[in-house]
């Protein structure tokens, strides 16, 4: 059974309103099922509708391809991984996994320091505006950021964070005030990005203004 | 953030010593730093037990020195 971190609102991009939502730790078989059997068609079907059009894939969701039972197959046991969900309305409305053991800061200034490595990343495809014209929820990303910050801290990485980011998740990381380091060849040439203490709170603090 | 349960460790001076170097170095609380070890130990265990090898690479030479654990 896994527990509560955190109660958060989530908002509802339709009113404005905001729904109580639940970070929890860590992803289980519940969580894994929500993706198999409400994520998963939506992908499917976003797969089906893109290829019907003849939309290049590389404009194509670039997390299409995400298996996260294998991930969590991959992980299963081992202290180095943690795992959250955000739920409400019975269902899983996004989910992050991070390595707190194998990773280490780059900025000259926290160089070989630790963080927590964000892996992966992803909100309900009926919260992401590349699957539904209408999107249910707002800011399933940034409170998953803002939990990578706080297991940051209570790690004692002092709020450090890294991630390689998917193109067309670069936007949003460059939003979250991280810093870009540019395209990895190390890894798959994806762009690099991190945060240190004080753009995390920085990123806190505007969060709580908004 | 995720509850933790607290325990007396015994260590020796010269242990507590490396401890509290590795503490400074890493810019980490003691128990971070033995939080760290932990991670790292039980990984390399479960690697050794599907049969793999830990290796240390040199990243200028790519010379590759096998860590050998008997």
């Amino acid at each position: 059974m896994s527990s509560i971190i955190e109660r958060v609102p989530l908002i509802v991009r339709a009113t404005g309103d905001e729904i109580d939502a639940e970070i929890r730790h860590p992803i289980e078989e519940s969580n894994l099922h929500d993706w198999e059997t409400k994520w998963k068609p939506i992908v499917e079907a976003t797969e089906k509708r893109l290829r019907a059009q003849g939309i290049p894939r590389a404009q194509w969701p670039q997390d299409l391809h995400w298996d996260w039972r294998k991930k969590m197959t991959d992980m299963r046991g081992l202290l180095s991984g943690a795992t959250f969900t955000i739920e409400c309305e019975k269902a899983t409305q996004g989910m992050m996994a991070v390595n707190v053991s194998n990773a280490r800061a780059r900025i000259e200034q926290q160089n070989g320091q630790h963080l927590v490595y964000v892996e992966y990343l992803e909100a309900a495809p009926w919260n992401r505006k590349d699957h539904m014209a209408a999107p249910r929820f707002r800011g399933v990303g940034s409170i998953l950021i803002i939990t990578a910050i706080a297991l940051s801290r209570s790690e004692d990485f002092k709020g450090r964070i890294g991630l390689h980011s998917l193109p067309q998740a670069d936007e949003f990381y460059t939003r979250c005030g991280m810093t870009d380091l540019g395209a990895d060849p190390k890894y798959y040439n994806l762009r690099y990005f991190e945060m240190t203490p004080e753009q995390a709170t920085k990123f806190l603090e505007g969060k709580e203004k908004s | 953030m995720i509850s933790k349960k607290t325990m007396t460790l015994n260590l020796t001076d010269t242990e507590m010593d490396a401890l509290e170097r590795l503490s400074a170095q890493k810019d980490l609380t003691k128990t971070a730093v033995l939080r760290q070890a932990l991670r790292l130990y039980q990984l390399v265990e479960a690697r050794l037990v599907r049969g793999e090898k830990l290796y240390f690479e040199n990243d200028a030479t790519k010379e590759k020195a096998e860590l050998m654990l008997v």
